[in-house]
């Protein structure tokens, strides 16, 4: 019992994580139509620039101060929001409505750029780092003889609360409106008088925060960071890049259930069969989904007029 | 009379609630020229997807020549008999003109892939009958001279006649044209009928035809349909449907909203 | 008279391979000789994914995978096979070459087989979709690859072993090592210019345009008659062959290990990149930048850290200068024949099948 429950918190602290990732690529492919794979390397900026600020700012130990978290937490934000409207910028738009492998290949070449610049010695290096304890990991209260920790609270409370804050934003704005419009169609959406250009920075700007979110909760979770070019990074984006599609890509509440979801898998398979086969488990259950239902969980059949 | 060629029986098909088409029957004889017409979103071109497989029908019989049709996928369907043009042009852009006919030619084609890869004698000597068919077919439609251009470069019109051309390279019984007149001009409507007529002859199709354009319907065709919101309204010579009041209706709104 | 022209080519090929070694080699070093071997063999990766990405129009990105399957498949068989007929896994020359060459062609018919399993229900995706399933695919062979069991050495136990015990010693998560080096400049001619008259003679006949056609327009390929899945699944089965093809001259070149962390997603990435740059469907396109993306790095290596930043910048600057590749999807002998024929059209997005 104690394991099951144990299990099941990790699946969805790992899987709310996974949501706030995923939520970047189904925005990004619900409007543009491309597999952004640089999302994951966002993620990973996002993680070792909260450690920078943790580092600058000599936060180290247990008893820092929770507005140390929320600063840092935010610069992140911040800093990688910036980003992913250069990319976007710089990168994206001289392609938009270029082939889609064009704007693929040019994700892999923004990747590889953002992987081996924050290699540089003047960056964050080739070495692995440690990130300073922010938030406790002492169990903050017990259910059910299982022990939860502050870190995984405040994982789940700040992944759940920027969702919501997302779903708001594209449910209940009229920026949120032209992001839906822009998505079902660009050319229609841009007759109505919608600025597509800054709908589409301002979808960059916003998944790149999630994701850098996502890099400050996965550090303060998993502080042993990984260098940048390490296939950790990718592989994890990949997996989240994988809830996307299995919620059903372009759907924002698909990405949260996908997050979850594969989360909950990984997490069951490695505690209940075997861990090293945990990213076989994930990759297997995309397959199982695409064949049996090719849209994903909550995403809708487009039928090619004729 | 005859067995019919082509017997379409009782075909439905609704999307969710949506009925797009029903109880609709035809009867095409061997040589003839018939007309589906009916106003914007009548249900014409799903009649068109139904006939090819593209759509699956929930009800109802097609049958080519006997053979019955129905649950075939696409290819097979065009394997037995039935070729189609496409309303919304589908040609294969980045090929040229020539190998978008030659494509539809390699139905017929008997040398497989490791003939291919072994260039056997038998595989040149299909290669070349292949191109020469491909080349007679476009000296038809006048293509013949542009036949290396990319097919996405020609200009509308004969965008609209290398789609024909193409479809007849599969040496269909029955060829299935929808719409081929849209978006011409005048004149190029009246060639454009000519050019229908003469293929007729030439290759012995037999053929249905979608078209908005009164005028060339009821110049070349025997029989014409007239369908709206899926049902059939009415069915006859082009004169008998030019005078049923139903179809009146159909294009120009009832009479009885005079006063609205 | 016939026939001579039917095999001519492939003869072609063997005199060609031949060439390569005793003529063009012998004027470079042995480091530029190993970089001639890696040529070869990202040649014979990039012409035959373009077989699928280029040809029918599907879009793969695990074409690593079937590298690794056949990598893995014919190196078991010439290292185990090797100790069972000499009783070591050196390099025999003369009999360990037609092993290597037996184990190769098997190696390429069980990743054609992986090609077949993994097309057959997955091409039923469309274009993002599918290339998701490959991704996926790649992983998991990665990791279960990475879980299979040390190498054996000892000729004793691998001559108790049973084959199923052999086929799970594959070394796991550190490689396959210790295999015999047979890969030779011949032998990765032979192969990339038996692929290359394959491509060509493919891309010139009704089947091959059958398999441009399902890349141009799926539904009116169907219309005109072609079985587009099946057509589909012959592109990814002979692409999946030759990647297995391809995997095994690179578990036996010097200088490289057989591992599964070589053969993930990033070298996928490489072989799409290739096949991009040098256009979709360009054979001799595919050829090119196959040479120019393995001579890059080698040029870039001075730079050391900057070496991939520049890379990543150059690919980007291209994809964005150049969208349709280096020639289209044109072969270079055709880029002058053909004045008439404009640019490529940037198509509008959701265009493209």
């Amino acid at each position: 019992m104690a394991k099951l429950l144990q299990t099941l918190f990790d699946g969805v602290a790992v899987g709310s994580l996974y949501a706030l990732i995923a939520l970047g690529y189904t925005m990004v492919y619900g409007i543009l139509q491309f597999i952004n794979f640089a999302h994951s390397d966002i993620f990973m900026t996002g993680a070792w620039i909260a450690f920078v600020i943790a580092k600058a700012a000599g936060w180290a130990g247990g008893d820092t101060p929770i507005w140390a978290s929320l600063v840092t937490l935010l610069g992140s934000m911040i800093f990688c929001g910036l980003l992913g409207f250069v990319i976007e910028r710089l990168a994206y738009r001289p392609l938009r409505g270029a082939p889609r492998l064009n704007v693929l290949i040019t994700a892999i070449g923004v990747s590889l750029f953002l992987e081996n610049t924050g290699q540089l010695e003047v960056l964050f290096g080739t070495q692995p780092q440690r990130m300073p304890t922010l938030l406790s990991s002492e169990p903050l209260f017990r259910i059910g003889g299982v022990g939860l920790p502050l870190v995984d609270v405040v994982v789940v409370l700040v992944a759940v609360g920027l969702m919501l804050l997302l779903q708001w934003l594209v449910f209940s704005t009229r920026l949120g409106r032209a992001m839906r419009a822009v998505s079902f169609s660009i050319p229609v959406a841009s007759l109505m008088g919608v600025n597509v250009d800054r709908v589409v920075s301002f979808t960059f700007v916003v998944g790149s925060a999630l994701a850098a979110a996502a890099g400050f909760l996965y550090a303060m979770k998993y502080p042993g960071l990984n260098q940048p070019a390490h296939s950790t990074w990718i592989l994890l984006g990949l997996k989240c890049f994988v809830a996307a599609v299995v919620g059903g890509i372009g759907n924002v509440r698909g990405a949260m259930l996908g997050g979850l979801l594969i989360g909950c898998v990984e997490m069951f398979g490695a505690a209940y069969l075997s861990t090293s086969l945990r990213d076989v488990y994930v990759f297997s259950i995309l397959i199982l989904v695409l064949l049996f239902k090719p849209t994903g969980l909550l995403g809708k059949a487009t039928v090619e007029k004729v | 009379m005859s067995e019919p060629l082509l017997d379409v029986s009782g075909l439905s098909l609704a999307f969710g609630g949506l009925k797009a088409v029903t109880d609709f029957s035809l009867k095409l004889h061997k040589g003839e020229l018939q007309a589906l017409i009916g106003p914007n979103g009548a249900g014409k071109t799903t009649i068109f997807n139904l006939l090819t497989g593209v759509y699956r029908p929930q009800q109802g019989e097609v049958r080519l020549g006997g053979r019955l049709l129905n649950g075939l996928p696409t290819h097979k369907i065009a394997a037995s008999g039935m070729a189609r043009t496409f309303q919304n042009i589908r040609l294969f852009g980045d090929l040229t003109v020539l190998d978008n006919v030659r494509i539809a030619c390699h139905l017929r084609a008997r040398a497989g892939l490791f003939s291919a890869l072994l260039r056997t004698p038998a595989h040149v000597a299909e290669e070349a009958a292949i191109r020469e068919k491909a080349m007679a077919l476009l000296e038809v439609f006048s293509l013949a001279d542009r036949h290396a251009e990319l097919s996405r470069n020609l200009p509308y019109g004969d965008q609209r006649r290398l789609e024909i051309a193409r479809a007849l390279g599969t040496e269909p019984k029955v060829l299935l044209l929808d719409e081929p007149a849209a978006g011409m001009n005048p004149q190029e409507k009246v060639a454009l009928s000519e050019l229908i007529t003469l293929v007729r002859h030439r290759f012995g199709v037999t053929v249905l035809l979608i078209e908005h354009d009164m005028a060339l319907v009821m110049k070349i065709c025997e029989r014409i349909t007239v369908i709206d919101h899926g049902v059939t309204i009415a069915s006859g010579s082009p004169l008998e449907v030019q005078g049923n009041p139903a179809v009146i209706e159909a294009y120009l709104g009832a009479p009885s909203a005079e006063g609205h | 008279m016939g026939y001579l022209r039917a095999v001519s080519p492939f003869l072609g090929a063997i005199v060609l391979a031949f060439v390569m070694q005793f003529g063009v080699a012998p004027m470079f070093g042995a480091y530029y000789q190993k970089l001639l071997i890696d040529i070869g063999i990202n040649i014979v990766l990039a012409v035959s994914l373009n077989l699928v990405n280029g040809f029918a129009g599907q879009f793969s990105i695990g074409h690593a995978a079937f590298m690794a399957v056949g990598g893995y498949a014919a190196g078991a068989i010439t290292y185990y096979g090797s100790f069972h007929v000499f009783g070591d896994a050196l390099v025999h020359h003369g009999q360990g070459d037609v092993l290597f060459l037996a184990a190769t062609l098997v190696g390429g018919c069980v990743a054609a087989v992986a090609g077949w399993v993994v097309g057959l229900p997955s091409l039923r995706l469309k274009g993002d979709y599918l290339a998701i399933v490959t991704l996926g695919f790649g992983e998991i062979v990665r990791v279960l690859l990475q879980l299979t069991d040390d190498v054996m050495f000892k000729r004793a136990d691998i001559e108790a072993a049973s084959v199923g015990t052999l086929a799970l010693a594959l070394g796991g998560a550190l490689g396959f090592g210790g295999l015999p080096f047979y890969t030779s400049i011949v032998w990765t001619y032979f192969f990339a210019f038996t692929l290359l008259v394959i491509a060509v003679r493919l891309k010139t006949s009704g089947e091959g345009r059958a398999f441009l056609s399902v890349r141009e327009n799926e539904i009116a390929a169907s219309a005109m008659g072609i079985d587009t899945t099946r057509y589909k699944v012959r592109a990814f089965v002979l692409a999946a062959f030759f990647a297995g093809i391809a995997g095994s001259l690179f578990a036996h070149e010097i200088g490289t290990t057989l591992n599964p962390r070589e053969l993930g997603f990033q070298k996928s990435f490489d072989i799409v990149i290739m096949v991009v740059l040098g256009g979709m469907g360009s054979i001799s396109g595919a050829v090119l930048a196959a040479i120019v993306l393995t001579l890059l790095p080698e040029f870039l290596r001075e730079a050391a850290s900057y070496r991939m930043i520049i890379y990543a910048l150059l690919l980007i600057s291209m994809m964005i200068l150049r969208p349709q590749g280096l020639f289209g999807v044109r072969e270079v002998w055709e880029l002058y024949r053909r004045p008439k024929v404009s640019r490529p059209q940037v198509r509008p997005p959701g265009s493209l099948p």
